[in-house]
C-alpha cells in the first residue's frame, strides 16, 4: 500500500469541493492523522480530488487480442483514468456457464478493481438457447445480458426475461436491430446519403427498443438500455418510465461529444457502434443526462489493434478506447452543463449503483479511492496516453482542457 | 495549353471550383482533337509511372486510363486485386508502400470502399486519382459526361440534365450533380424511392422526380444509369420487368425530352432495362462517344494533375 499526503487539495466531500487543503491518504484510507516520517507529499495546486469513477462497457478483448491488449492492460488504464471498477462485458468469450465465470473471477482476483461481470442471457450470445442465469447469478453476475448482439426471436425475448425474472437481475440490451442496419457503420441521414455510405437508420434503434420496453414492462424485470443515441430513443424510455417500468440506460462519451457532422474526416477511430447520430440528437443525449432521464455515462472501452483501425473507414474495425481520457474530454462540459455534483453522479455513483457496486465516496476515515484531476492543465493525447498497443481514439491528435495528475485506488498511488 | 489547377488530387467532384473543372474540360478539347490525328501520342508525360490499381473488377474505365496513360507516354503499371498479393491478406496500406517504393508517381484507384482515394491520398506522396469509390464519386466519369454535354450542345450553363436510374448506389450520379450544378446546369435525379437517397439536405441543388416521363421533360441530356440485377435480390426492386415499364429510358419516354437531346449511359447497358435498344442505338445516343471522351478527358486529368512531375 502506498501512502500520500496531498497539500492544496480541492476534495469533493458532501456534494462541493472544499476549499484547498492537505489531505493524508495511509494506508488505503483517508486520515487525519500525521503520515508515517517520509511519506510522498503531492503538491496538487489547487488541483480537484474527485471520487474515483465506475467504468460501463468495458471489454479488453482478452482472450482474442492478447497479443495487443491485456486485462494487465486493462488495469492500467483503469488507474490513468481515475476509475475504481467498472462492469465487464466479454465480447469475445461469453461468460454463459458457471465455468466461464470462475475463470472471469479468477482473472480479476486481487487486482485491486471492483469488476462486476455480467452474465449472459444466452449460450454463446447466440439468441436461441437460454444460458444457465440462475446459476450464473448465484456465481455473482451482476446483471444479464448478451453484449451487443441482437435478443433473438421475439419468443425467445419473451422466455429470457420471463425466465431471468427469477433471479431480480437487471436485464442489459443494446437495441440493435442487425437486418435494418444491414451492415451500416454511419448514422443513415444527410452525410451517409451524400457520401454514399451504407447508413444504420434510427429505427435500427427505436424499433427493438420498443420491443424490449414492453417486453420487460409486461414481465416486469428491470431493464438497462446500453448507449443511447437518439432523441427518438429518449422519447421512448421517457414513456415506457411514466408507465412505471423499471428502466435504466447510459450514454456512450463519444455520443455526447461527436455527431455525424465531425465524419467527414473519415477518421476510422469514429468508427463506432452504434454510431454517433445528429448534432440534434447529440443535443437530446445531453438534455437526457440534464434531466435524468439518461442515468449514467458509459465508456464501452473496446480496444482494437491499430491495423484494423489504419483502413479506410468501411473496412475499419469499430470500437474506440476510452478509460484514460474520459475526464479531461468530458468533465468541462460536464460540470459546466449538469453542475459539479451531477457530473461526479453520472460518472461514478450511478454507474455503480447500475452494476450493483457501492460507490466511492471521499470520508474520513473510510476507504479513499480518488482521482486527482487538474481542469486548468491540458492533455495532449497520443499512443502514449493509453495502455496497452492501442491507440484507437477519436481525441489522438487533440489537446483536452484539463489533466489527470494521478489516482488513488485500493491503497496505491498511480 | 499547359494551365494550373487549385487541386493536387481528384478525389472527387464535391468541392472543386468551376474553374478547375473549366480548365480540365478546355484542356481536353485539345487532347480530344489529338485522338482523331493518324498519331495519337504526345511525350507530355514520359518519365512519369502510372499504376492503375484496381480492386474492383472493371473493363472500361480501366481501359480508358490506360489509353490516356499511353497516349500521354506514361510509364504505367496495372494492379487488379483478382491476381495480386491483396487476396492473400495484404492491407491497402502495405500496398500502397509497396507501391510507393517501387517510385510511382501518380495512383489511379478504383475500390468498393468510399474514401479509400483519400485514405491513399493521406499515407503517400503520390497523385491520386479516383476512379470510383463505392457509391461514393466517380469524378472522370461526369467530367466526361460535362465534356460531351458541351462538345454537342456548348455550355452547359442552363442546360437540364436528368439522370436516372439507382441514384443511392450511384458514384456516377453523385459526381455528376456536383459537377454540372458547378458548372450551371440543373439536375434531376429519378429512379424507384428505394433507389433514391432519402436524406437531401446536403445534396447540391437537385430536384427528386420518381416520374420517369416528368424527369426526362424538356432535358437537354438523359443519363441512364446501370441497374445492377443485386438489387431485385435484395427486395430493393419487384422486378426487371416493372422497372424497365416504369423507369426504362424508351422511345416514349425520350419523346418527352427536348428535340436534340443526348441519351448517356455509362455503360456496361442492361439492353431493355434501362435503356432500350433503339434509343441506345438511336439518332440521340453518344454512348460509343462518351467511351471516346472518356480518354480525352483523362488525359487532361492526368496531364494537368502531374505536369508538374513530368518533363513534357
Amino acid at each position: 500500500m502506498d501512502n500520500v499526503v496531498l497539500q492544496n487539495v480541492r476534495p469533493f466531500v458532501n456534494g462541493i469541493f472544499e476549499n484547498p487543503m492537505t489531505v493524508s491518504l495511509v494506508g488505503g484510507k483517508w486520515s487525519r492523522e500525521a503520515p508515517p516520517e517520509g511519506t510522498k507529499v503531492i503538491d496538487a495546486k489547487g488541483a480537484l480530488a474527485l471520487p474515483a469513477l465506475f467504468a460501463l462497457g468495458l471489454d479488453f478483448q482478452e482472450p482474442v487480442r492478447d497479443d495487443i491488449y491485456t486485462y494487465k492492460d486493462g488495469f492500467n488504464a483503469l488507474r490513468r483514468g481515475g476509475f475504481f471498477g467498472g462492469l465487464y462485458e466479454s465480447s469475445a468469450n461469453p461468460v454463459d456457464g458457471i465455468q466461464k465465470l470462475v475463470a472471469a473471477k479468477d482473472s480479476f482476483a486481487n487486482c485491486g478493481f471492483d469488476i462486476r461481470i455480467l452474465g449472459a442471457i444466452s449460450e454463446g450470445f447466440g439468441g436461441k438457447s437460454l444460458a444457465e442465469m440462475r446459476e450464473l447469478v448465484d456465481g455473482g453476475v451482476a446483471g444479464l445480458g448478451d453484449g451487443n448482439k441482437s435478443f433473438g426471436t421475439m419468443r425467445f425475448l419473451r422466455l429470457s426475461l420471463e425466465y431471468g425474472a427469477m433471479t431480480g437481475k437487471r436485464f442489459f440490451f443494446l437495441p440493435y436491430d442487425y437486418s435494418l442496419a444491414h451492415g451500416g457503420y454511419v448514422n443513415e441521414g444527410k452525410f451517409s446519403d451524400k457520401i454514399g455510405m451504407k447508413g444504420v437508420p434510427v429505427q435500427a434503434e427505436t424499433i427493438p427498443l420498443y420491443a424490449l420496453l414492453s417486453v420487460a414492462l409486461w414481465l416486469g424485470v428491470p431493464l438497462h438500455i446500453k448507449q443511447v443515441t437518439s432523441k427518438a430513443a429518449l422519447d421512448l424510455i421517457r414513456e415506457f418510465r411514466s408507465l412505471h417500468l423499471d428502466v435504466t440506460c447510459d450514454v456512450d462519451i463519444h455520443h455526447l461529444l461527436f455527431s455525424e457532422e465531425d465524419l467527414e474526416s473519415l477518421n476510422t477511430n469514429l468508427n463506432l457502434h452504434p454510431p454517433v447520430r445528429t448534432v440534434a440528437d447529440k443535443d437530446a443525449l445531453w438534455q437526457g443526462l440534464s434531466d435524468g432521464t439518461i442515468q449514467a455515462v458509459s465508456v464501452n472501452h473496446l480496444p482494437v489493434h491499430q491495423e484494423d483501425k489504419t483502413v479506410n473507414f468501411e473496412a475499419a474495425v469499430s470500437g474506440a478506447v476510452s478509460l484514460e481520457i474520459v475526464l479531461p474530454a468530458l468533465w468541462n462540459a460536464l460540470s459546466h452543463r449538469l453542475g459539479e455534483p451531477r457530473a461526479i453522479e453520472v460518472l461514478s455513483a450511478m454507474p455503480a449503483k447500475i452494476a450493483g457496486a457501492n460507490s466511492s465516496k471521499l470520508t474520513l476515515g473510510e476507504d479513499a479511492g480518488l482521482v486527482l484531476f487538474d481542469p486548468s492543465q491540458t492533455t495532449d493525447v497520443s499512443a502514449k496516453t493509453f495502455a496497452g498497443a492501442v491507440e484507437n481514439s477519436p481525441f489522438v491528435g487533440t489537446k483536452l482542457q484539463g489533466k489527470i495528475l494521478g489516482s488513488y485506488i485500493s491503497g496505491f498511488w498511480g | 495549353m499547359r494551365s494550373s489547377l487549385s487541386i493536387k488530387h481528384l478525389l472527387g467532384l464535391d468541392g472543386v471550383s468551376e474553374n478547375d473543372i473549366r480548365v480540365i474540360l478546355d484542356t481536353a478539347v485539345e487532347f480530344r482533337k489529338l485522338l482523331d490525328r493518324p498519331v495519337k501520342k504526345v511525350p507530355s508525360l514520359r518519365g512519369l509511372t502510372i499504376v492503375n490499381l484496381f480492386f474492383e473488377n472493371s473493363t472500361r474505365t480501366r481501359t480508358s486510363f490506360e489509353l490516356a496513360e499511353k497516349r500521354l507516354s506514361a510509364d504505367i503499371v496495372n494492379f487488379a486485386s483478382s491476381n495480386s498479393s491483396v487476396q492473400k491478406g495484404e492491407t491497402l496500406l502495405d500496398t500502397l508502400r509497396n507501391i510507393e517504393a517501387m517510385k510511382i508517381d501518380v495512383v489511379v484507384v478504383r475500390h468498393k470502399g468510399t474514401g479509400v482515394p483519400k485514405f491513399l491520398a493521406d499515407h503517400s506522396g503520390a497523385i491520386v486519382l479516383n476512379a470510383g469509390d463505392g457509391a461514393h464519386e466517380h469524378p472522370t466519369q461526369a467530367l466526361l459526361d460535362m465534356f460531351t454535354i458541351e462538345q454537342k450542345l456548348g455550355s452547359l450553363k442552363g442546360k437540364r440534365v436528368a439522370i436516372v436510374g439507382d441514384i443511392r448506389h450511384s458514384r456516377v450520379a453523385r459526381s455528376d450533380a456536383w459537377g454540372l450544378t458547378t458548372m450551371g446546369a440543373s439536375v434531376t435525379f429519378c429512379g424507384p424511392s428505394t433507389l433514391l437517397p432519402r436524406y437531401r439536405e446536403d445534396f447540391p441543388a437537385v430536384t427528386w422526380e420518381t416520374d420517369v416521363k416528368k424527369s426526362v421533360a424538356g432535358a437537354d441530356a438523359v443519363i441512364a444509369l446501370r441497374l445492377q440485377k443485386e438489387r431485385m435480390e435484395d427486395s430493393l426492386l419487384p422486378s426487371l420487368r416493372e422497372y424497365r415499364n416504369y423507369f426504362g429510358v424508351t422511345e416514349e419516354v425520350l419523346e418527352m425530352a427536348s428535340p436534340t437531346a443526348l441519351i448517356m449511359h455509362p455503360g456496361p447497358i442492361n439492353r431493355g432495362v434501362e435503356l432500350d435498344s433503339e434509343v441506345a442505338d438511336g439518332e440521340h445516343s453518344v454512348i460509343l462517344e462518351q467511351v471516346t471522351n472518356g480518354v480525352a478527358v483523362r488525359m487532361s486529368a492526368l496531364y494537368l494533375l502531374s505536369g508538374g512531375r513530368a518533363n513534357g
